[in-house]
């Protein structure tokens, strides 16, 4: 029974590392420029903290679980896992939220704070957001049931 | 019957320790529950409302009255649910804790307790911080989205809202530490001698 929970705790953060890649890959490589008026209006990522917030979780996220798969095969870690796991659901989904909470606003604006949306103009940089924040709220969801495989291997 | 006595031994050297831990906990909680509900009722009455001078037309100014408001932006809605939903979570568990000793489904209380933590802690983390990335954006703006700062015209909004956000982030270090108490309860409890 450990046996297989082992297997199936490894598979589950293998695919969390693919997902957090994507989420990464898909975030840093989101640029977009669009002319409005004579004057060149360009959209990266890194014009907004929560983004740059959202590319930093990720990234700790998918390199604490590497090693946490190279460290499942010594079974000395078990609770520093458990704890560890914790901290990086947390971490997931904290930056997935905040990145939601921006991308919210530049899809839809916001007409009391007078806000225009800018995906109307900038199409592809909000298509390839999208995709980042789908595989980031993947990455929350399989890290979650991670913690309850950890959760219960220590029982 | 030597098993029995040994078991029940046991279980006498540690009742103390775990009398004073199950009231640390517990103190612990109702602080968690104190600092959520203060983030959701400064958040759930955030409301300013201004005046401002428009344009003149000859000698007479033209007003507009705008009201800052929490529902008006979807990151606060979710900062005020997320909390409220945590300072329930957290009063169930004081109610349970204080009143339902005997409440038990399948000898899993433990480990739904801490399961349960486990999600709060989570839904916190994530009102928290769009909480405070909306709030970033009020106070900076963004040039390169064209987005105004709104904090130099609704202070006092702004303010209470920094209030919430920073009662919410101490809910989140102390629902850490309680969670991280309830896993070590869970861990720790004393396995039932079967037959």
């Amino acid at each position: 029974m450990a046996k297989i929970n082992k297997i199936f705790s490894n598979i589950l953060r293998l695919l969390a590392v693919a997902a957090t890649v994507v989420a990464i890959v898909f975030m840093v490589t989101s640029h977009d420029s669009a002319q409005v008026l004579n004057l060149t209006f360009t959209v990266k990522y890194s014009y907004t903290p929560a983004f740059k917030f959202f590319v930093i979780g990720e990234a700790i996220a998918g390199g604490y679980t590497v090693i946490s798969i190279l460290l499942s095969f010594k079974t000395l870690f078990w609770r520093l896992i458990v704890i560890l796991d914790m901290v990086a659901t947390v971490l997931l989904a904290s930056s997935i939220s905040a990145a939601l909470a921006i991308a919210q606003v530049g899809k839809k604006g916001s007409t009391h704070a007078g806000w225009l949306p800018v995906c109307g103009q900038v199409p592809h940089f909000c298509d390839q957001v999208t995709v980042a924040l789908l595989a980031g709220f993947a990455a929350a969801v399989i890290y979650f049931v991670i913690l309850l495989c950890s959760l219960y291997a220590v029982l | 019957m030597g098993l029995q006595n040994e078991e029940k031994l046991e279980l006498g050297c540690s009742s103390s320790q775990q009398r004073s831990k199950k009231w640390v906990l517990l103190t612990v909680r109702v602080i968690a529950f104190l600092a959520t509900a203060t983030a959701t009722l400064v958040m759930a009455l955030n409301k300013e409302t201004k005046t401002l001078v428009v344009a003149m037309v000859g000698s007479t100014p033209i007003k507009v009255t705008l009201t800052a408001k929490f529902q008006h932006t979807p990151a606060f809605v979710f900062f005020v649910i997320a909390n409220g939903m945590a300072s329930f979570h957290n009063l169930m568990m004081i109610m349970v804790e204080l009143f339902g000793q005997k409440l038990d489904y399948k000898g899993l209380r433990l480990a739904m307790i801490a399961i349960l933590d486990m999600t709060t802690v989570a839904l916190i983390s994530g009102g928290a911080s769009a909480a405070t990335f909306m709030a970033e954006v009020g106070k900076n703006g963004n040039s390169h989205a064209r987005w105004n700062k709104i904090c130099d015209k609704f202070e006092t909004f702004c303010d209470r809202g920094g209030v919430a956000i920073i009662a919410s982030s101490a809910g989140l270090i102390l629902m850490l530490i309680i969670t991280a108490m309830s896993i070590f309860k869970l861990l720790n409890k004393p396995k039932s001698v079967s037959s």
